[in-house]
């Protein structure tokens, strides 16, 4: 099953549009809110090499920002 | 092809508006935005549009405007628009996906955000360098950042940084901040708000991320964020290129019905003169239902 996190601030609204899009086309994923999170916030801009959000890790592939035509690309949406 | 009666280029307060009047004049209506909202998707707050008592954030009211147009059913193309062009009596609208034809257009295509245009900008943005203060602000709780901007949207980028970061520079260009009082004196009562006033930032420093700027008053500030709030450029061209008329301020001129200089093409928002040049939710708002009723008068002219 693929693997996606989706890497977030509470009062980002491309966050949260991802969030929705995903939650549309009934897939899950594990959210991960940076601004708790210290150890998850470095996890992301290691990954990302970018300190921005949202981050969506689809089984390793990064996307950085809200990118819809990126995600269904690699969900085949 | 159909040919729908209107067509409205651009989904924030002017656009959505528009779309409400237009398809309760039952117009045929397509609405072709990326995103309902649009950069008010971005205001951490809204203090001023009525309805919304206290604080709104743009993301919650943008979600109202949608609900609003999906209960009156309108027809949302969630694309870009690249081309305008008339040809007959007939507006042909190319976007990154496809081709629409439209008796009548409204051009609610707002504005992009200006940027600094110093060197450092372009190679650290996403690497501390930012134009989304709701988005990447959080990132920086506990450390030093800044805010290049004088006006309300700079200020409220401020404000919310302190909530969480260790210290925030403002750097203005004029010697007097141009944000509303309440806000300024919020900032100034602020101990973790250090206003610069009167100074230009010159270059963006740093290596694999931003770490510091330099202003030209010689003086070098170590910061790791950098957030530009310098305001926002309107997105004229594609318009131009149809044929209207610029006037004030570089934008797009309108008559009092929100007529430009090509018959059956109307605009409305923060890219046309309608509104004195002061950019509000509330202005938008106005004009789009200004729009929307002068395009129903001129189909039923016709």
């Amino acid at each position: 099953m693929t693997k996606i996190t989706v890497y977030s601030t509470s009062s980002c609204p491309y966050c949260t549009m991802a969030k929705d899009f995903l939650k549309e086309n009934k897939i899950e994923f594990e959210g991960i809110n940076v601004q708790e999170n210290q150890e998850a916030a470095q996890e992301m801009v290691k990954k990302s090499g970018q300190y921005g959000v949202p981050v969506i890790d689809i089984d390793g592939e990064i996307i950085i920002g809200f990118d819809k035509n990126r995600i269904k690309e690699l969900l085949k949406l | 092809m159909k040919t729908v009666d209107v067509a409205i280029l651009g989904g924030g307060p002017a656009g959505a508006t528009a779309a409400v009047y237009a398809l309760r004049y039952s117009l045929s209506t397509i609405i072709i935005s990326e995103n309902i909202g649009g950069w008010m998707r971005e205001a951490p707050m809204i203090s001023n549009f009525p309805s919304a008592p206290g604080e709104i954030n743009g993301l919650d009211l943008s979600a109202k405007f949608k609900e609003q147009l999906n209960e009156l059913k309108a027809e949302i193309v969630e694309e870009k628009v690249i081309q305008v062009k008339k040809v007959g009596n007939i507006f042909y609208i190319k976007t990154n996906n496809s081709e629409y034809a439209a008796k009548t257009v409204i051009y609610a295509l707002g504005s992009e955000k200006r940027k600094l245009n110093v060197p450092g900008e372009t190679e650290f943005f996403g690497k501390g360098v930012s134009a989304c203060v709701t988005c990447d602000g959080p990132l920086f709780s506990g450390r030093v950042v800044g805010v290049v901007g004088g006006g309300d949207s700079a200020a409220v980028a401020a404000l919310m940084l302190s909530e969480y970061a260790k210290e925030v520079h403002l750097f203005s260009k004029e010697l007097e901040l141009r944000s509303k009082p309440s806000l300024t004196k919020r900032m100034i009562n602020s101990d973790i708000i250090k206003i610069h006033k009167g100074v230009s930032i010159l270059k963006i420093n740093g290596e694999k991320f931003l770490n510091s700027v330099n202003l030209d008053n010689k003086k070098e500030i170590e910061l790791q964020g950098l957030f530009i709030e310098v305001g926002m450029i309107p997105t004229t061209k594609i318009a131009q290129e149809v044929g209207v008329k610029i006037g004030k301020w570089g934008l797009i001129e309108v008559k009092e019905d929100m007529a430009t200089a090509v018959p059956g093409f109307f605009a409305a928002g923060d890219l046309t003169t309608g509104s004195n040049r002061f950019r509000q939710i509330a202005t938008a708002v106005g004009e789009g239902a200004i729009a929307a009723n002068s395009t129903y008068e001129y189909l039923r002219a016709k």
